[in-house]
């Protein structure tokens, strides 16, 4: 087995970053990434994701920790003898090479003969749909062609590790997705470990096995895309994953007790003292128009005035004012057409539905 | 529109280079061919072929000259390209304590006048026997030219991002790999350019060449200079076109050894993909 072993690897800046960060630093990170996995870091620009993957290339070297892959500790072995590829965020082919030559530089380091390298350069660029562009020079490729050659270069010499730092934040909506697409089709193909850095929370969870958020140079949960949605770890990840209805308040004997609102919720089991912040997804809120209703042991109500509704890929957005609070809940398109803007009407939401987090 | 506005910058042009760089030839062309040219005569009384006779032809030092010459000045090139590009190499990647100190004793020569240093630099040739010696005239000359070289060789490393190495370093390339088929081919354009002044600074040596070479060296300035000042001026106008010549053919080979290495690495074949 071929999986790679992450422990307690870690890095400081001092003076040298002292510009841009002041006291930047990459918190011990202990992690295992499993062979064929597709694994994405995500975080905020300047969290540490891309220093964390140039540790594991070895193109910048740890204070502390240690790298393995299968039986074999890599942490001193220099980037180019570790066998592992990497796609930037610039295409970055040479420019005095054609598209066959650049595809097939990998194998020729290796000392690859001639005729068979360009041969499995030719087979490659068939896999990303460039076919027939080998004889072409990168600047006569528009960027998505060049990314798709990049890609090309880093899987042809079989890489037992495929890095990519931010590899289509360079390239347009369209072009990104259609990237995305061709990825996932090459992950299922080839079976390469692939590690993946981008700030695109959509990214991420179309593409990922699991993902690893970061934050401040920490690398703060490791989950796969559903249970990071359903259960954030903190408010921090909840934030940066773009949750709505994270609501603020404390615990007291086991009742949350929510800020600015007179709203308690008793806990079930699972009521820590330090919990701050409940998370309610917008689509498991109930909303009713029936002000009668009245609430059974397993709910809870919100009560106010719809303020908003807006159109959102197929479904609305109904954006409504309680006491202090304002929640969001995703209604259907016929559902929408019940409500108006102004109305009252009433959300209820299922206590199991609720996630309580701390800071 | 663009047109237009073209025009009247390419005339000037024109006239700038015919006024400036044609113009003088004439009179030295015509000194050359001349026989007992004296004032006030407009052109020369009779002509003769005596002058490039002797510079070419009876005078068999010549040929030498312009052998040592270009010798020096391509293994000073040489010397210099060696020294240059690690030297650029340390300047741009590497915070060095001291910097500044470092580029003001490279790029010193550009200021000072060579010669200062070169005083000091006989007195110590004499002591350790360099002086009248080809290989101490090619290290007096690296003092003057090395300041164009790094000059050149640092504007190249400066505009190569360290991804590109890293990019190499990932798909497997070694530091001898990374430098021959990332580096280099970034830097060629920028050696290229060090290259030829060095070349013609090394070539138009005349006071560092007879100073250290004390006259055994013969370069072609050496041979030169005494026809300048005060010898016949049809030869020293021989002279100064052969020079001239010698240093268009030497900038000429340059420039093929360039382009052979561009095919080499197609580039020529991008150029034309391109085009067509």
């Amino acid at each position: 087995m071929n999986q790679l072993r992450i422990t307690q690897l870690e890095k400081k800046f001092g003076e040298r970053k002292k510009e841009e960060n002041p006291a930047f630093s990459l918190k011990p990170v202990h992690l295992t990434i499993e062979e064929g996995e597709f694994f994405s870091l995500l975080g905020p620009s300047g969290c540490g994701k891309t220093t964390l993957l140039k540790l594991l290339a070895g193109l910048e070297q740890a204070d502390d920790g240690e790298v393995w892959v299968g039986e074999a500790n890599i942490t001193n072995v220099p980037s180019e003898a570790r066998n592992f590829a990497m796609v930037f965020q610039q295409p970055l082919l040479f420019p005095h090479m054609n598209v066959e030559d650049n595809i097939a530089f990998g194998l020729k380091m290796k000392r690859v003969k001639r005729a068979e390298r360009i041969e499995r350069a030719l087979e490659m660029l068939g896999h990303v749909g460039l076919k027939g562009y080998g004889k072409r020079f990168p600047n006569e490729l528009s960027g998505g062609q060049q990314q798709r050659a990049a890609l090309a270069r880093a899987l042809v010499s079989d890489p037992r590790i495929l890095l990519m730092d931010e590899p289509f934040s360079a390239l347009d909506p369209s072009l990104r997705e259609e990237m995305r697409d061709l990825l996932s089709r090459i992950h299922q193909e080839f079976g390469t470990t692939i590690i993946f850095v981008t700030h695109d929370r959509e990214e991420a969870f179309h593409l990922s096995d699991r993902i690893g958020v970061m934050s401040d140079g920490e690398l703060v949960q490791v989950a796969e895309a559903k249970e990071l949605y359903e259960k954030p770890a903190s408010a921090q990840v909840a934030a940066f994953l773009g949750l709505k209805n994270i609501l603020k308040g404390s615990m007291e004997a086991g009742n949350f007790i929510m800020e600015n609102s007179s709203l308690q919720v008793a806990v079930a089991g699972q009521g820590e003292p330090s919990m701050t912040h409940m998370v309610i997804h917008p689509e498991k809120l109930q909303l009713s128009t029936d002000l009668m209703e009245q609430p059974t042991t397993e709910e809870i109500f919100f009560e106010g005035t719809v303020k908003q509704l807006r159109f959102n890929h197929g479904f609305y957005l109904c954006i409504v004012q309680t006491e202090n609070i304002e929640l969001e809940c995703s209604i259907s398109s016929r559902q929408a057409e019940a409500v108006s803007i102004g109305e009252k009407v009433k959300l209820s939401v299922h206590l199991k539905d609720l996630h309580f987090i701390s800071q | 529109m663009m047109k237009k506005n073209h025009l009247p910058a390419k005339i000037f042009l024109f006239l700038f280079l015919l006024m400036f760089i044609f113009l003088p030839f004439i009179p030295l062309v015509l000194t050359s061919f001349s026989y007992n040219w004296i004032w006030p005569n407009v052109m020369p009384e009779s002509f003769s072929l005596s002058a490039w006779d002797y510079v070419l032809f009876e005078n068999s030092s010549t040929w030498q000259a312009i052998g040592v010459s270009l010798l020096i000045a391509f293994i000073v090139t040489a010397v210099n390209i060696i020294l240059a590009v690690p030297a650029a190499n340390a300047f741009v990647r590497y915070p060095l304590r001291g910097k500044w100190l470092f580029e003001a004793i490279i790029f010193a020569p550009i200021v000072i006048p060579p010669f200062v240093a070169v005083m000091g630099i006989h007195l110590t040739f004499l002591r350790i026997g360099l002086t009248e010696t080809i290989f101490g005239v090619v290290l007096a000359h690296i003092s003057p030219t090395l300041p164009y070289v790094v000059r050149a060789a640092i504007t190249s490393y400066s505009t190569l991002s360290v991804d590109w190495e890293n990019q190499a370093r990932m798909l497997g390339a070694g530091p001898f790999s990374r430098f021959y088929h990332v580096v280099l081919p970034h830097l060629m354009p920028g050696i290229a350019a060090g290259a030829s002044l060095s070349i013609l600074i090394s070539l138009s040596q005349y006071l560092i060449t007879f100073i250290i070479g004390s006259g055994q060296v013969m370069t072609l300035p050496i041979l030169l200079f005494p026809f300048i000042s005060g010898g016949d001026p049809a030869i020293a106008s021989s002279y100064s076109l052969l020079f001239a010549g010698m240093a268009i053919v030497a900038l000429l080979i340059l420039d093929l050894a360039l382009k052979r290495y561009y095919k080499k690495k197609q580039a020529a074949a991008a150029i034309k993909g391109v085009r067509e």
